[in-house]
């Protein structure tokens, strides 16, 4: 029997472990807890979130006047602390909702984070804010864009990027405008993936229009695993909608353009829902015979001399890659929260939280397409908004609404040539 | 004076019983939590995993049955999650009927496999079953409308719970050790031919091994839903759910009563820590690690820690001689 009592020994032997690697915080550093997917199957994605928060604690900490008018670029640190600095301390998810739980007991126990940002997966957000909720720390999701999050009757809770219904109403509004040229846009096919993601999407998507009073004409769901999709494409073809709206991942989004191409045809309006339309291997791979598909970005370069472009090349010189949509909504979940920190002149977490509810942010100050950034009741940002992009030769440039367009809407999609 | 044999649980039960009050810290409190309930799902594997050698990689569809059962007493009827468990335990019997009788005619390999295969067939149903939340998942109460929701926001009332029924689980184990049934399981484990040459009920009897262990790992997967209040198809029925079982179980000794919870006392600490020392890295370091100790493991003590049982136990008697 004494190796199990051993074993029961080694448990608090175990657990010191972790509080030998615990370093004291200086005095004038803000420490901001962030739980993404480093590993796993959004393990890229994870990463690449990291490399971009990183960034934007670059630009908080050190002067970037030439940034400016982003919150915080201008100054080293946080002015209304005395130029405090800012420290991010990372745990990985590891795309279970129970580690994420762990992880966010962990940072605001162990480490003694003020506040957290993450956590990728919305089912890791869900249980990690859970967590949050209950110590009282101020919680802000740049990038989870499940319906169930907010709504919760949460105090600590905040999210800066659009949500399904976001995406709807961005996708109806557009195509709205569209129909005024004289283009049909009423028959609505929807075409996802099985899993969280793509029905969430595509549920959003049918409840909105509903609620304007349009039928979703056909609602096509797959597993995006799959070889083939030409059962799904042949439905279309002969159903054929005016506009096809896909929520789909990488090689699931890559297979369909091979398929469309392979049986000739095209739709009139091709829409893809971010995600797999945005992967660079989809532009690399089908990118010839896709021409004009429509996706949705909240983040956009634009011109040489903008914020998002200068934030785009430093990007760009640390990573080798182009700053993503869902990079970017994450460093713009961090900065809204470390504004409010600065705002709030302190880091205690309800002084936080005030300051978080009061945010009213201006589009000018943010480096995203949102309207602004100001939270309901429940936590939500409601001027969180995106842009309709169109692929245009070898990349995407925005072509919706005309007043952030910089190229004009081409259609029907020209697929190839 | 208890005899040495009686005196080792009891020292064991002890000493887990006022493990977490040792410490003030909520974040070792609630791997404390976690390792009693990994314990659980792990033991209740062993019943037909270890005693009768029945290598199920299937029991995530016990834990997936006992989680959902809960969040969806919830979820639909607005109920305490904790009043799911009774109705998982009454679907976990109905499934250990339906796939018991035709996976046990399937030996060795065979019956892994075919016990893998349905437990991902019951993940492809949930993620296409609408009234079970889909792809999306259950969710938990945001916040607590009464005691009875069980959420704390401390782990240490969860650490009871799921200690007050893992000592549940390993007297019944105990009894049954000493039981017909347990000499029966054994049989079946070490040879199910000769068994069956010797009048052993085989079919009944891993019959019986499934209901058990079947019901303990909806148990299981209950206590789970009400502590983290949140359960997708791939939390539920997700094969590494079952392999983790398989693993821990493996590692502790697999066929001894405490094997699983030693496994469980070693391995999830293991799990917590790397992530913590590592995972924020983002290199996939703590995964090295903590394959790394149990291939350690595997290479010296093939046979799991349960193997050095009784090396130490005489070393220890004749110090006390």
């Amino acid at each position: 029997m004494s190796i199990s009592r051993r074993g029961v020994l080694a448990l608090p032997a175990l657990a010191v472990l972790p509080a030998l690697s615990e370093h004291v915080m200086a005095a004038e550093t803000v420490s901001i807890g962030y739980i993404e997917a480093l590993t796993g199957n959004a393990g890229a994605a994870g990463q690449s979130i990291k490399q971009g928060a990183e960034l934007a604690v670059e630009i908080i900490n050190t002067p970037h006047p030439d940034l400016a008018p982003l919150t915080l670029a201008k100054n080293a640190g946080l002015p209304n602390l005395g130029g405090a600095t800012v420290a991010l301390t990372w745990a990985d998810n590891q795309g279970s909702p129970a580690v994420a739980a762990s992880d966010a007991l962990r940072l605001i126990t162990q480490d003694h984070v003020v506040a957290m940002c993450g956590a990728y997966q919305s089912s890791c957000t869900l249980t990690s804010s859970a967590v949050a909720e209950r110590y009282g720390i101020p919680y802000v999701a740049g990038e989870s864009v499940a319906a169930n999050l907010t709504g919760r009757g949460y105090k600590w809770f905040f999210r800066t990027t659009p949500y399904g219904p976001d995406f709807a109403r961005l996708y109806l509004d557009f195509l709205a405008d569209v129909a005024k040229s004289g283009r049909a846009t009423g028959k609505i096919a929807v075409v996802h993936e099985n899993t969280d993601y793509g029905t969430s999407v595509a549920d959003s998507m049918v409840s909105t229009a509903a609620a304007r009073g349009i039928k979703i004409a056909q609602r096509i769901a797959y597993n995006a695993n799959g070889t083939d999709v030409s059962p799904q494409v042949l439905q279309l073809k002969e159903a054929q909608p005016d506009v096809v709206i896909f929520i789909s991942y990488t090689s699931d989004s890559i297979l369909y353009i091979k398929t469309f191409h392979t049986l000739g045809y095209r739709p009139p309006i091709v829409i893809g829902d971010d995600s797999g339309f945005s992967d660079p291997s989809f532009i690399k791979t089908v990118g010839p015979i896709a021409q004009g598909a429509l996706n949705r970005s909240a983040f956009v370069p634009g011109k040489p001399d903008s914020i998002t472009y200068k934030i785009n090349a430093l990007f760009k010189k640390r990573t080798g890659r182009d700053l993503d949509d869902t990079t970017a909504r994450s460093m713009q979940g961090l900065f809204v929260l470390c504004d409010a920190i600065n705002r709030a002149g302190s880091t205690k977490p309800e002084a936080i939280r005030e300051a978080l509810v009061k945010t009213d942010l201006p589009p000018g100050e943010l480096m995203i397409g949102y309207e602004g950034v100001k939270f309901n009741a429940q936590g939500q940002n409601i001027l969180a908004y995106s842009l309709m992009i169109q692929l245009q030769g070898e990349s995407y440039v925005p072509v919706w609404p005309a007043n952030q367009a910089s190229a004009k809407l081409e259609l029907p999609f020209k697929g190839w040539t | 004076m208890i005899p040495l044999r009686r005196a080792g649980p009891v020292a064991v039960l002890v000493i887990l019983a006022i493990a977490p009050f040792l410490t003030a810290n909520p974040f070792y409190q609630r791997i404390a939590a976690l390792v009693v309930l990994a314990a659980i799902s792990a033991s209740a594997w062993n019943v037909i995993g270890g005693y009768a050698g029945q290598i199920s990689f299937g029991h995530s569809i016990y834990f997936g049955i006992g989680a959902y059962a809960s969040l969806l007493l919830f979820g639909r009827f607005g109920l305490p999650p904790i009043a799911g468990a009774p109705l998982g335990i009454i679907a976990s019997f109905v499934v250990s009927l339906i796939i018991g009788p035709p996976t046990f005619r399937l030996r060795g390999h065979y019956f892994s496999m075919g016990t893998f295969a349905i437990a991902a067939l019951a993940e492809i149903l949930i993620v296409n079953w609408k009234f079970a939340g889909g792809a999306i998942g259950l969710m938990g109460p945001a916040m607590p409308r009464s005691l009875a929701d069980l959420l704390f926001r401390n782990s240490l009332p969860y650490y009871a719970i799921f200690l007050a029924v893992l000592a549940l689980l390993l007297a019944l184990t105990h009894l049954m050790q000493r039981s017909r049934m347990g000499f029966y399981l054994r049989a079946i484990g070490a040879g199910e031919r000769a068994a069956e040459s010797l009048g052993v009920p085989v079919q009944r009897y891993k019959l019986y091994a499934l209901l058990i262990s079947g019901a303990f790992t909806a148990l299981a997967g209950s206590l789970y839903a009400v502590m983290i209040g949140f359960v997708d198809p791939e939390s539920g029925f997700g094969i590494l759910i079952s392999v983790n079982m398989v693993v821990i179980a493996a590692l502790g000794g697999v066929g001894t009563l405490f094997g699983p919870l030693v496994g469980a006392i070693i391995l999830v600490p293991l799990q917590e820590t790397t992530n913590a020392l590592l995972g924020g890295s983002g290199t996939g370091a703590a995964y090295v690690a903590y394959g790394l100790i149990i291939m350690l493991i595997a290479r010296f003590s093939p046979g799991g820690l349960a193997e050095l049982w009784p090396l130490i136990n005489r070393h220890g008697r004749r110090r006390a001689a």
